[in-house]
């Protein structure tokens, strides 16, 4: 379960990847090249440290600002840009926005537009897997703005009692949209609520990809071993509003935003892999060079791709 | 063949599905030995197991969005809402998401789901458990919408929506599960979208679906007493509908009356009429009539549930209306 240093460098290369593409998709919807984009720079460690130890058939369910689930397990970069384009060349051909896109050969079931409805819609992968008698787990990603809906409670109490092999995953980033978390959810605590479904629960410092990592595969493990799901909840916060479309949240405050950005996820792996004297500042700038050139040609390929004929909108409703 | 009830012949279509699929399973709250409010999954559990007969928690929510998530995965579930007036509580678990994933992932992933709720009035149970809400299914695209009214269309129904690909509504009237007929023996299905001619007749075309397909009969025999001949189509499933034969059936009698018990406003029978109307409105001696609820809710005493239900009796007035 230890990370080697070749793994260190593996999560490395993975977080800048978000990073990058974060930041270019932003650009681009700031520029107006496409309708709407909700940005999760800032949470790349939770995509990059979760997915990195998962079996290709353990299945994960995104939320809306899970791109980078995508690009860890294997989703091409220009075929995600395509779907932000909403172009023929995306998996989803224009028909429904890439941030819930399905790739079931890649392990992700897709996720869905009202916050928190995946989680029953996981624990039915995971429900699925037991009687099916798979080992597969399954990984339920949700923001702390769902944790207020009906689909939180019962979704968790279903997985709870039947201690099925699942991962309530939550990204806290202490605001949905301009909610602050403190105004929406009584308690005040997100991570308290697993001791009412009886479930083990752990709190993660979500901006240190090692520790997201290792909690991840704690509970995995717990899953895999028919011992029950496990709520972790992970302290993040994005860099970007909820999305580019005007969002003003008035809560948020700079200098909150600035300690945050002391906290980066990629510049302490960073320093982390610099001082070990696993890789030298040259080599992990070569590998930044490498990846804007991979995002480059990915958003490259989604200007040039077309968009899908009319006939298609009228195709797969039945199938 | 062997003589069984409606809810009988359900629960062998689950017993020969979940012997021939180890994919199948189902799932609902009372289910396993209880056996369902409606014995429907009798003896389920005693056969396959606590796995694949589950309990569950009073949680429409869970149950519903498991399993969505659950056939998105490679299961066949089978769950069981009792009442179709709970589906509100997880409404956007079956219109949102069970009915979507196949357009929004271009057929990547699909939905092989029956979702079995109990629908219609006639016994007292007042506006919650009562009411007939298949419009509301028939409006999203996504969901196919079955309707069975006899023993054998119940059971091979079943599992022709056992094998389908898609989101299945399978909605049982709750009067008609202890109604008993012939049953053919063993596997076999009814296709989706194919009406059945239930009484043939060259005056007037009685459409109607589930529970009011007996009142059609009805009223057709009392008719043919009068010397009008009625010929009564079920349609069996409202999507896929089978316009062809509702056409074909207007084309011969020149006179539709669409019967359906739930309200009238909204009611699929207007999407019949239209249809009829759109195309074979050359054929129409007379105006198309609907048959249905007043629009109210469904009230809890017999006295005023009859009022609800008076379609029953003005059924045999339209019939000698639309001719006269």
């Amino acid at each position: 379960m230890s990370l080697s240093p070749r793994d260190l460098k593996q999560l490395f290369r993975r977080l800048l990847l978000i990073r990058r593409f974060e930041e270019e998709a932003f650009r681009l919807a700031v520029a107006g090249k496409f309708a709407n984009y909700h940005g999760g720079m800032g949470q790349e460690a939770i995509p990059a440290g979760v997915c990195y130890g998962l079996k290709p058939t353990d299945n994960t369910m995104i939320t809306h600002r899970g791109l980078g689930v995508l690009l860890t397990r294997g989703v091409p970069v220009g075929e995600i840009f395509a779907g932000l384009y909403a172009k023929a060349s995306c998996p989803t051909r224009g028909r429904h926005p890439i941030f819930h896109m399905a790739a079931p050969d890649l392990g992700i079931l897709a996720g869905t537009t009202m916050v928190g409805s995946v989680i029953p819609l996981a624990t039915g992968a995971a429900l699925a897997a037991r009687i099916q008698g798979t080992s597969d787990v399954t990984i339920s990603f949700f923001g702390d703005g769902s944790v207020n809906r009906g689909d939180f409670h019962e979704g968790i109490n279903l997985g709870a009692v039947r201690k099925l092999p699942i991962v309530y995953f939550c990204e806290n980033n202490f605001y949905a949209k301009s909610m602050p978390l403190e105004a929406s959810t009584a308690g005040g605590s997100i991570i308290s609520r697993a001791q009412g479904y009886g479930l083990p629960g752990e709190v993660v410092d979500g901006n240190d990809v090692v520790a997201v990592y290792e909690a991840t595969q704690r509970a995995v493990a717990r899953a895999r071993a028919g011992e029950g799901p496990t709520l972790i909840e992970c302290l993040t916060y994005r860099w970007t509003p909820h999305s580019t479309a005007g969002d003003r949240e008035f809560a948020r405050t700079d200098e909150e935003l600035e300690a945050w950005k002391a906290k980066c996820p990629i510049l302490r792996l960073r320093q982390q892999l610099i001082e070990a004297g696993h890789a030298s500042a040259e080599e992990l700038d070569a590998v930044d060079v490498e990846i804007r050139h991979e995002v480059a040609a990915g958003v490259e390929f989604a200007e040039a791709a077309p968009y899908a004929a009319p006939e298609v909108a009228l195709e797969n409703v039945y199938l | 063949m062997a003589r069984m009830s409606y809810a009988e012949a359900l629960n062998e279509a689950h017993c020969i599905a979940m012997r021939d699929d180890s994919r199948v399973f189902t799932l609902g709250e009372d289910i396993g030995e209880y056996g369902g409010i409606y014995r429907v999954t009798k003896g389920l559990q005693a056969e396959f197991g606590e796995q694949r007969v589950l309990d569950t928690p009073i949680s429409e929510i869970a149950i519903t969005g498991a399993a969505v998530g659950a056939a998105l995965v490679g299961s066949r579930p089978i769950l069981e809402i009792g009442f179709v007036d709970f589906v509100g509580t997880c409404w956007d678990q079956v219109f949102n998401q069970a009915a979507k994933f196949s357009y929004m992932t271009d057929g990547r992933a699909s939905v092989p789901l029956v979702i079995r709720m109990a629908c219609g009035a006639g016994l007292g149970y007042g506006v919650h458990h009562s009411q007939s809400l298949e419009a509301w299914f028939t409006h999203v695209p996504g969901l196919k919408v079955v309707m069975p009214a006899t023993p054998a269309d119940a059971k091979g129904l079943m599992l022709a929506a056992i094998d389908d690909p898609n989101p299945v509504v399978f909605l049982e009237h709750k009067f008609l599960y202890e109604v008993k007929d012939e049953v053919p023996d063993g596997r076999y299905t009814v296709p989706l979208g194919k009406a059945r001619v239930a009484r043939e007749g060259g005056d007037v075309t009685i459409v109607s679906w589930s529970g009011a397909v007996p009142w059609a009969l009805k009223a057709a025999e009392q008719a043919a007493a009068e010397g009008i001949e009625c010929e009564v189509l079920d349609l069996r499933s409202l999507v896929p509908l089978d316009e062809d034969a509702i056409v074909a059936s207007v084309e011969k009698t020149g006179r539709l009356i669409v019967c359906h018990e739930a309200c009238t406003t909204g009611g699929f029978g207007a999407e019949v009429v239209a249809r009829v109307v759109a195309r074979a409105f050359d054929f129409l001696d007379s105006e198309p009539l609907r048959v249905a609820a007043p629009d109210i809710p469904v009230p809890n005493s017999l006295a005023l549930e009859a009022v609800y239900l008076g379609t029953r009796e003005r059924l045999l007035e339209a019939v000698r209306g639309i001719v006269s």
